[in-house]
């Protein structure tokens, strides 16, 4: 981030000046809100993260047992990072009894690659990509979700956001990106 | 030398979560001022940044750029204050009634009245006047850099921060205490 802005020819005004200078000043909060930040992602992480006496290695086999496969996913004893936890959140949303089949799909007839991002894999592009359907111009997914609400959004050729247009829009992005709402029920 | 951006979202990535805590202490306060002159008090912007720490942990992997880590982060600040916000104001309504006029201020107030006045200045200001005013000027972005951040037009942007400008000159101009 530039700092060019200092020298905009706005700040000429005395007042401004005052007002920005005032501003810039340093403001000092409460380091121990890393703590507790801190302490809300490893909670987190506990939720989706095996019992101790197991953590060497489990079988998880969710939505893909149905296809007659089984997933192998090895958890480290330190704890579950972003891209880990997003393949487990994603198998443990399939292993739930009451989770339900969606599709989604996405006309991107000109795309190399799309992968689907949103709460149910904790925006991880790697961990849900999307396959060309037999016309060529359509790609698609089937998850298995529990009833809920989800934000999410499409990745195309790693770069390009697109939001799906058979859902509603999200109001409100943390991201910048176009975000769609799908609801379970 | 301190670890770059870059490392310490890869160690992060990597299950370190003391990495990530050198994230957020060297972010904290530059990315807490903001947060603190959008939401106009330190409880809610150190709630707005606590939970854009989290937000950006469980989405730290599709962070496509590792050496841009702050500006990518800032993004998320910037919208979780855009959510507290709207909080607030709904919660507000409530509360009382905002002024329609520019409230009556006193001659020659010292540093302290000085920066409370200018805190009262910027909350009376749209927010996204306020968001344009301080990412311009105390931020320092560029209007590519804001558009990319926020969403709007580069002429939206500019427009928002002149009315900005001209609104805290009219609130202000009385008061300062230079």
């Amino acid at each position: 981030m530039s700092m060019s802005a200092e020298h905009d020819d706005a700040l000429d005004d005395e007042v401004l000046r005052q007002v920005v200078g005032e501003l810039r000043k340093p403001v000092r909060l409460d380091p121990s809100l890393d703590r507790r930040a801190l302490d809300r992602i490893q909670a987190e992480s506990h939720r989706i993260a095996p019992p101790a006496s197991r953590r060497w290695g489990i079988w998880i086999a969710g939505a893909a047992v149905a296809a007659g496969v089984l997933l192998a996913v090895t958890l480290p004893d330190r704890g579950t990072t972003p891209a880990r936890a997003s393949a487990v959140a994603l198998e443990q949303a399939a292993l739930a009894g009451d989770a339900r089949p969606v599709r989604l799909r996405l006309a991107a007839p000109t795309s190399s690659r799309v992968a689907v991002v949103g709460d149910f894999n904790d925006w991880d592009p790697a961990a849900t990509p999307l396959r060309r359907a037999g016309d060529g111009g359509t790609w698609i997914v089937e998850l298995r979700l529990k009833p809920g609400r989800y934000h999410y959004t499409f990745l195309i050729d790693g770069r390009r956001w697109a939001r799906d247009p058979n859902s509603p829009p999200a109001a409100e992005s943390d991201f910048g990106a176009p975000v769609s709402v799908l609801t379970v029920s | 030398m301190s670890d770059s951006d870059a490392a310490l979202v890869a160690r992060t990535l990597g299950g370190d979560l003391t990495a990530y805590a050198g994230l957020m202490a060297r972010y904290r306060d530059r990315f807490g001022r903001y947060a603190f002159h959008m939401l106009g008090n330190r409880e809610d912007a150190q709630e707005a940044l606590q939970d854009s720490f989290v937000r950006a942990y469980r989405s730290l992997a599709s962070c496509r750029q590792p050496e841009r880590f702050g500006a990518w982060l800032f993004r998320i600040v910037v919208n979780r204050c855009r959510t507290v916000r709207r909080r607030l104001q709904r919660d507000r309504r409530f509360d009382a009634d905002l002024p329609d006029d520019v409230p009556s201020m006193g001659e020659r107030p010292d540093a302290f009245e000085w920066r409370d006045e200018i805190g009262q200045a910027l909350d009376q200001l749209r927010p996204h006047y306020r968001e344009a005013f301080l990412l311009r000027y105390v931020e320092g972005l560029e209007y590519a850099e804001m558009a990319e951040m926020t969403g709007a037009k580069e002429p939206a942007l500019r427009m928002r921060v002149k009315r900005a400008s001209d609104q805290l000159k009219e609130l202000l101009r009385d008061v300062h205490v230079r």
